[in-house]
């Protein structure tokens, strides 16, 4: 139904109603979401990098097209109806229009999205960094930039370092006393 | 300070009739401050004592929680979204929990549910009670704060007898809860259970927690300074806060009867009867009032949660090694301080491939430009103060 | 004791046992109102307050205090208009010890029985506000400064009301002269409290407000301003204002009991043993009065400080006036 009147795909997985809406349309589908659809409440914006390049973390299991995917999160204040709007941009100097004309709470989810994946959001009042000082040079949250600390110590690695017990050892003196006491 | 000289000339100088040159000044508060509930900086053009253009600055407690995730296995995230919001960390952990075990397919047993539900309205109301003790503190009045912190740790204790830690528990397992040993005596699984004496001991606690709310409502309500300082302060009209993504008791002071709690399946709320408490104006009154009334409902709903508890497993069926598999899901849920989320996205791995956390505060100190505008430098703590944020919950 | 009686009719050696007197008793009395104030808030607060320091209920812990100020580093910032910034606490402290001379703690027993007595002291009391805004600007601290204009904003606003509030005693007793004031109280039998109490009731507010004490602390007001025109102090100066507040607290508390309640006269003490018990009375009545002002700090949250404003110009002040209206017109009708 959503993306009938907004016009994108839609895909229904693990009770999240996600919509694949082109950049082009992003502030219409937005602008459509709030009045037509009554989601008024922003939740909240964010990207994920899908690249094949992984600096830091596991690889993919496969290869996908290098891209950026940027995600909206929108829901209403009755029902508790939301849905996550989805577009793709792609890897090279990626940018989209600013939604902060649509719902004012995206500015500062904006910002942090310009800093930590370097996308630019087009019509941005104010596109300076959020939480990281001004002159701090990279995208952190890219899956290019390494994790420093992981390529100094390995540990914690993907798997335990020390194998689990398979089996307790049974307390010398089973104690029969209350443990509150 | 410098005092400007040619100013005091020039004043002397053009007589009395002038109009008097004042000066703004830029006022810094934070990121020491004993108001700003941590390292939160506020930038202000004050005009005597109005504050204009106030730039909230965020990022002194960033510690990159995304990142890290990318880096963990999900049962060691568990430990790391504790640190989000660290006076409900035990709330912080259902979602992320529970979006896990929605890309696995996991039935969580009932037991294990009803346990993560009474910790996690423990979580709300300790929450909830730091700020009635901290909120008439930045009024000027101390005394609120001994009452609701004595309050505050009789629940810390029970969650603290449950889970073995006050503000991290790290209690919930994908699956279920922290499991009883598969061996050992019978005192040892009732430790790893609930321990001996827990449901008797939190509904007596409950029983104290109610009247505790009578006697802040008491103290506070009935002072006629304190409505003095917080009625029509701060207002914050409904749209607005939608549209900024303001959530949890700060919109629900403004007139919005919106739950997560009701409205998501995340945990069994379905099965208990309690109210969703709405303000009618939107003010820092409201946001406190809101909140004090939250505390009744949740101790409610652990009283019947509590008698209803039923007996059996405390988790699912999961592998040694836990692999969530490829998927997409957001799950959000009502914690203390608003919508708390995640968005899951894995790739079938030990770890997420990303991890975005939706923090509530984040979204409801994003207002503030807009809420401070023109305010007076008190209110400026009176409506910071009413907004309940923690600076975990902000950076991330 | 001729001996004696003739030592202390050199006007030096008398002097100087009036200083000592005085420079041994503000420290007390700061000290006992403090400790009283620490033990008092604890009980409000469900805690145990001072404990360790001398033993017993912590007795010695504002001597530990007091020892632990004179060993700290004497801090100036260096932006700081340095002998302003080192004169304020003084002239703050000069301010509280001037009020002491006018004080009757009983027949005869007062440093200096001026027949502007009353006068004389509200306008001495207005001397520390000079301090106060010296020190808030002279700090070099954006918060200092507002919490020193505050306090000017304050302290002028409620200097009104508090010298209002005693035209009706002084009309009652027809004299401005402190023990002459106590006198009246004693010829007619009754402290005016009775029939001002509308006056006192104005007076203890406008102490509390002039003392900066919650709910009319904003000057300092630690969530808001840090510490207001404090910031900056640390180490003696800052126990100056210290003992400066807890003295005052019993100089204004003495100013009103003096004024209100009789000062160091009871109702059924004998005339002659007033020599004798009247500085009892006089101090037990200023800690019930102190009493009341630390209650008030530990329960009620602070004003606005345009609120603050209004209650002084919009009811302190044309209440204060009816007061004085009514008592005259009493006075010539009766």
């Amino acid at each position: 139904m959503v993306a009938g009147s907004v016009g994108g795909e839609a895909d229904i997985h693990f009770d999240t109603v996600k919509v694949s809406v082109s950049p082009d349309s992003w502030v219409d589908v937005h602008t459509k979401a709030r009045d037509d659809l009554d989601l008024v409440f922003f939740s909240w914006l964010s990207a994920i990098h899908w690249s094949n390049d992984v600096q830091a973390g596991d690889s993919l299991n496969e290869e996908v097209d290098e891209r950026f995917e940027v995600l909206t999160t929108v829901g209403d204040l009755t029902e508790g109806r939301r849905v996550t709007f989805s577009t793709r941009l792609p890897i090279d100097s990626p940018s989209i229009a600013s939604l902060v004309g649509v719902y004012t709470g995206a500015d500062w989810h904006e910002r942090e999205t310009y800093e930590m994946f370097g996308i630019v959001f087009e019509g941005h009042p104010n596109l300076v960094h959020l939480y990281l000082p001004e002159s701090f040079i990279g995208n952190p949250l890219r899956k290019s930039y390494p994790l420093l600390s992981r390529e100094v110590k390995p540990w914690p690695g993907t798997v335990d370092v020390e194998a689990m017990p398979e089996k307790p050892e049974a307390p010398e003196e089973p104690s029969t006393e209350n443990p509150e006491a | 300070m410098t005092i400007d000289t040619d100013a005091i000339r020039h004043l002397s100088e053009a007589q009395v009739s002038v109009e008097l040159e004042t000066e703004d000044m830029t006022l810094n508060i934070g990121p020491q401050h004993p108001s700003t509930h941590g390292v939160l900086r506020l930038v202000a053009r004050v005009d005597g004592e109005r504050a204009y253009n106030v730039q909230p600055v965020i990022g002194y407690m960033h510690r990159g929680y995304e990142k890290l995730s990318e880096v963990r296995t999900y049962p060691q995230i568990t430990a790391i979204v504790n640190r989000i919001d660290w006076v409900s960390g035990y709330a912080n952990e259902i979602p992320f929990i529970v979006a896990a075990e929605k890309l696995m397919g996991l039935d969580v047993p009932e037991r294990a549910q009803y346990i993560r539900l009474i910790l996690t309205e423990m979580a709300r109301i300790s929450s909830h009670l730091i700020f009635m003790a901290s909120y008439p503190l930045e009024l000027g009045a101390a005394t609120p704060l001994f009452f609701a912190l004595r309050e505050r740790e009789r629940v810390l204790d029970l969650l603290e007898g449950v889970t073995g830690g006050r503000f991290h528990p790290n209690f919930n397992r994908i699956g279920g809860v922290k499991p009883a040993y598969g061996s050992g005596s019978a005192t040892r699984k009732m430790i790893q259970d609930l321990p001996a004496g827990f449901l008797s001991e939190t509904r007596e606690a409950m029983d104290q927690v109610l009247d505790v709310t009578d006697e802040l409502e008491a103290l506070v309500a009935g002072n006629e300074i304190i409505l003095a300082r917080t009625k029509d302060v701060g207002v914050l009209p409904p749209e607005v806060a939608a549209a900024f993504g303001v959530s949890g008791p700060n919109l629900r002071a403004s007139g919005v009867a919106f739950d997560l709690r009701k409205a998501e399946d995340y945990l069994p709320y379905h099965l208990f009867e309690f109210d969703v408490v709405t303000g009618e104006n939107g003010d820092c009154w409201d946001r406190w009032w809101v909140r004090l009334q939250e505390i009744r409902e949740s101790a409610k709903i652990i009283q019947q949660a509590v008698d209803g508890i039923p007996s059996g497993d405390l988790q699912a069926k999961v592998p040694k090694v836990i692999k969530v598999p490829k998927g997409e899901t957001y799950v959000r849920a009502e914690n203390p301080k608003g919508e708390m989320g995640y968005y899951l996205v894995s790739d079938g791995g030990q770890g997420p491939y990303r991890l975005k956390i939706r923090s509530a505060s984040f979204s409801n100190i994003s207002i503030l430009p807009w809420i401070l505008e023109g305010a007076l430098v008190p209110d400026i703590i009176a409506i910071m103060g009413s907004l309940d944020f923690v600076l975990g919950d902000v950076d991330r | 004791m001729e001996f004696l009686i003739d030592l202390f009719d050199n006007f030096w050696v008398s002097l100087a046992g009036k200083l000592l007197l005085v420079a041994t008793m503000i420290p007390l009395i700061g000290m006992v109102i403090g400790f009283a104030e620490m033990k008092l808030s604890a009980k409000m607060q469900a805690r145990v307050g001072p404990y360790f320091a001398g033993g017993r209920w912590g007795w010695a812990q504002l001597i530990a205090d007091g020892v632990k100020f004179f060993q700290k580093e004497d801090i100036v910032p260096d932006a700081a208009d340095k002998p302003v910034f080192k004169s304020a606490p003084i002239l703050v402290l000069v301010g509280t010890v001037a009020l002491f001379v006018v004080i009757p703690f009983g027949p005869g027993l007062i440093f200096r029985d001026l027949s502007v007595g009353i006068f004389y002291a509200l306008a001495i009391s207005s001397l520390s506000t000079i301090g106060i805004l010296m020190a808030g600007w002279s700090s070099a601290n954006k918060y200092s400064l507002i919490g020193g204009l505050r306090a000017a904003g304050q302290l002028i606003a409620y200097e009104l009301p508090l010298v209002l509030a005693v035209v009706g005693s002084v009309i009652m007793a027809g004299t401005m002269s402190m023990s002459g004031i106590v006198e009246a109280q004693i010829n007619a039998g009754f402290p005016y409290v009775i029939v001002q109490f509308v006056g006192f009731a104005i007076f203890m507010v406008a102490a509390l407000a002039e003392l900066t004490r919650i709910p009319f602390d904003m000057p300092i007001a630690e969530s808001e301003l840090v510490m207001g025109y404090l910031t900056e102090y640390s180490g003696f100066r800052f126990l100056f204002f210290f003992l400066a507040e807890f003295a005052n607290m019993f100089s204004m508390s003495a100013i009103a009991a003096t004024l209100f309640l009789g000062g160091y006269w009871l109702p059924g003490i004998p005339e002659d043993l007033l020599s004798f018990v009247g500085p009892f009375i006089l101090i037990g009545k200023v800690f019930l009065l102190a009493f009341l002002m630390i209650w008030f700090r530990w329960t009620f949250p602070r004003f606005r400080e345009d609120q603050l404003q209004g209650i002084a110009w919009k009811w302190l002040i044309p209440l204060a006036l009816a007061n004085i209206a009514v008592t005259a017109i009493l006075k010539v009708v009766l």
